[in-house]
């Protein structure tokens, strides 16, 4: 269903219709349908920030916290900071689209602990997003991929937002890491990767071939 | 003119040779103000004694209508560039060039020259006369550029006319500059007379972000030009899908210069997505037909590197504006004689090492030697100030860079909330920046610290920061990923990427162990032997001229 929404949308999105009012009403119920089917599409809700900065009559918090809230599930990616730059900044400091600032900060800045607490205390931060906290392991994982060789197990598990023993290994599974003897988890051999480098200059011959002929 | 302001207020005695008659359209909100100022130039405008075109400018205009007509591209050009702004520099520094309606007699009433002359009027009365445009005029000008458009879009076929490209790139650039310049002068409410504000409630229409819309689309849309630049980057001939009107020089040009404008205008709005979906089918790395408009170029880059910045593309960012810088660097003095132009690539430069500098404090990398030397001459001192932390050098930073951010709908003109209106689209591009800078604030530090080692226990960093080891494994963790951006690697979309972390310093964690990676790098001593290879064979050259 989603995917023939898509389509449709596309094409409503295509050259100045963009900006056609009229389009809202679909749109709207398009990013509801992203929200309970998670799916996503950044365009079409970029367009209806966009009309909604047309037309600041028809604005609406909730959409707008909606969107935002989809956006943070598209991480690493920066598609919350897109969608930001199109929201007035007096709304920023108003729920729910406070609310999700916030959100956002914490993950930005790798505060996932303090992300977890937050979320268990006020279910509601997700905005109704299907899939949301699972779109936050995928980030958390994302950026431990990044940043261990190997990890202790309950780190893992805590960032992870304390989910079941089974639970973790099964996203150690999706991303091929692997438990270590002494309980830690083997990331991925990051010293392949990440290592000094001596940048020298080369001068190739072709590149000067031209001076030389020319200074003959 | 891409200028982003005004010339500054000078006044200048106004020269009493000549007056002027009435616009057009006398709106009846034009009497007596009881502001001596504002009353002068009203009766300055509307003295009934009729003004005689002076002969030097009469023959340059017949001359310049001549070879308009007769479509010597060449001649157009050099109208353009040399004889208007001589005489411009001559006779109408700070004063506006005669009205149109003592122009058209001269010229047999041409409808397509007087639409011509009437722009050249209005964007010289933008950038050069004191008062700056009156609102009629602003409206005035607005409906020149209707006429302009439709003259050009709604004809049968394609128009049989030819014009420079860097005018028609001053065209499109100058109609979303006074689009800019409108909505600024709109938002700002206290400053109105209830009978301006009358005025611009009763005309919502004139300068709306639609219409400016509207006409890029369609000149886009006319000129078939994303299918041509789709078809230009495969290596096919451009032409074969340009269709009736794309074909001519004259629409090509226009379609693809409205995508620029495009890509500023969104950008001005805060859609960074969209700026740099409009150049999805440009290929920047190819050496292209359209890129010989070095204006055109270096507001591109601009426009684009700024998107970037925005997106925390850094890599990307970097990498445009270091191509241009250096592209400024080593053209620079091509537009020496050209004093308003140079002027306006003088401030762009300074505006992108500004913006360059804010970069690569947040994401230091290696960039071209040349143009680092010259930030670090320039700059230095401002960026050790970023990457102290202070957030104010960021900010008096970025709003010496950033564009002129604008709210592309008029202000609710009776709420109470207006004081803040105008502002507020500059404040929350600002906000979004500094949220972004705050996020990231401690990673300079944390990056310091790391350069000094090659492992590093976390306990001991820890100790260096005055925090623990978990909250320390939070900061690491948000600097790998902050260091980790999208980059562009192939095609022709400049949205697309893949994440790379390519900054100074990368480091990995095992165990309780932080592995750190530098680069260090070498001096470079090719450019500069080059340069002066180069510049001996010029002194040589020179010596066997004088000495023959």
């Amino acid at each position: 269903m989603a995917e023939a929404m898509r389509a449709t949308v596309g094409a409503l999105l295509k050259g100045i219709d963009r900006y056609n009012p009229e389009n809202l009403g679909t749109l709207e119920r398009y990013v509801e349908m992203q929200l309970r089917e998670n799916t996503y599409d950044l365009e079409a809700n970029l367009a209806v920030l966009k009309l909604y900065q047309f037309n600041p009559t028809h604005f609406q918090s909730n959409v707008a916290a909606q969107i935002l809230a989809k956006a943070l599930t598209n991480l690493p990616h920066t598609d919350f900071t897109l969608c930001k730059c199109l929201i007035n900044s007096e709304k920023h400091d108003v729920s729910p689209i406070l609310d999700v600032m916030k959100v956002a900060d914490l993950l930005e800045m790798c505060h996932f602990r303090e992300l977890w607490a937050r979320l268990n205390e006020n279910p509601n931060l997700t905005m109704g997003v299907i899939g949301f906290e699972d779109s936050v392991r995928k980030f958390v994982c994302h950026v431990v991929s990044a940043t261990y060789q190997t990890i202790p197990f309950v780190t893992l598990m805590e960032l992870l937002g304390n989910v079941s023993e089974s639970q973790v290994k099964q996203w150690i599974t999706k991303y091929g890491w692997s438990i270590q003897p002494d309980g830690c988890v083997f990331i991925t051999n990051q010293e392949e990767n990440i290592k000094t480098k001596n940048i020298t200059e080369k001068i190739t011959f072709d590149s000067v071939a031209g001076i030389m002929a020319a200074a003959r | 003119m891409w200028s982003e302001e005004f010339v500054e207020n000078t006044h200048y005695p106004t020269s009493g040779a000549y007056s002027y008659q009435g616009h057009g359209q006398n709106f009846d909100y034009e009497a007596h103000t009881g502001d001596p100022r504002q009353d002068l130039e009203y009766e300055r405008q509307y003295q009934p004694q009729s003004y005689i075109v002076p002969e030097v400018i009469k023959s340059f205009i017949v001359y310049f209508h001549k070879v308009i007509t007769e479509q010597n591209l060449y001649e157009i050009q050099n109208s353009y560039e040399n004889g208007f702004n001589k005489l411009t520099d001559r006779f109408f520094k700070t004063s506006p060039w005669p009205d149109v309606e003592n122009i058209a007699p001269i010229v047999n009433h041409d409808h397509l020259f007087t639409i011509l002359y009437k722009e050249l009027y209005f964007r010289h009365i933008y950038a050069r006369v004191s008062s700056g445009p009156t609102l009629d005029q602003r409206f005035e000008s607005y409906y020149n550029y209707c006429n302009l458009f439709n003259y050009i879009l709604n004809a049968e076929g394609p128009v049989q006319l030819e014009l420079p490209n860097q005018w028609l790139w001053d065209i499109i650039d100058e109609f979303i500059y006074q689009f800019q310049s409108f909505s600024i002068y709109r938002s700002k409410v206290q400053k109105k007379t209830d009978d301006e504000l009358d005025i611009l409630k009763k005309n919502p229409k004139i300068w709306n972000v639609h219409s400016v819309l509207n006409v890029l689309h369609s000149l886009v849309e006319k000129s078939s030009i994303n299918r041509q630049l789709e078809v230009y980057t495969r290596g096919g001939d451009p032409q074969s899908v340009a269709g009736e009107f794309g074909q001519h020089s004259l629409y090509k040009m226009l379609g693809y210069f409205s995508l620029i404008g495009l890509l500023r205008l969104h950008c001005l709005l805060g859609d960074y997505y969209q700026g740099l979906k409009v150049l999805e089918n440009i290929d920047f790395n190819k050496k292209n037909m359209y890129s010989r408009v070095p204006a055109c170029q270096i507001t591109t880059f601009y426009y684009v590197g700024f998107s970037y910045m925005m997106m925390r593309r850094y890599q990307d960012a970097i990498r445009s504006f270091s191509n241009i810088l250096l592209y400024i660097q080593r053209t620079k003095q091509m537009f020496q004689n050209r004093t308003s132009l140079y002027d306006q690539i003088s401030k762009m430069n300074e505006k992108m090492y500004t913006l360059l500098a804010i970069c690569l404090v947040l994401h230091p990398m290696r960039i071209d030697e040349s143009v680092h030397s010259q930030l670090r001459e320039k700059f230095a001192d401002k960026m050790l100030r970023m990457q102290k932390g202070e957030r104010d050098e960021f900010q008096q930073c970025f709003s010496f860079c950033c564009p002129k951010f604008l709210s592309p709908v008029p202000p609710n003109y009776d709420s109470a909330s207006i004081a803040t209106y105008s502002k507020e689209p500059f404040a929350l591009q600002l906000r979004v920046f500094l949220d972004e800078v705050n996020q990231q604030l401690l990673l300079p530090t944390i990056r310091s610290y790391l350069k000094l080692y090659t492992t590093l226990d976390l306990h001991k960093l820890a100790n260096f920061m005055d925090t623990d080891e978990d909250e320390l494994q939070t900061y690491l963790m948000c600097f790998k990923h902050k260091m980790k951006n999208v980059v562009w690697t192939k095609g022709t979309s400049g949205l697309t990427g893949e994440f790379q972390s390519a900054s100074e310093v990368d480091f990995y964690i095992e165990k309780d162990m932080i592995h750190i990676a530098d680069t260090k790098v070498a001096r470079r001593y090719g450019d500069f032997f080059i340069r002066q290879i180069h510049k001996l064979d010029e002194i040589v050259k020179g010596l066997k001229v004088t000495a023959s």
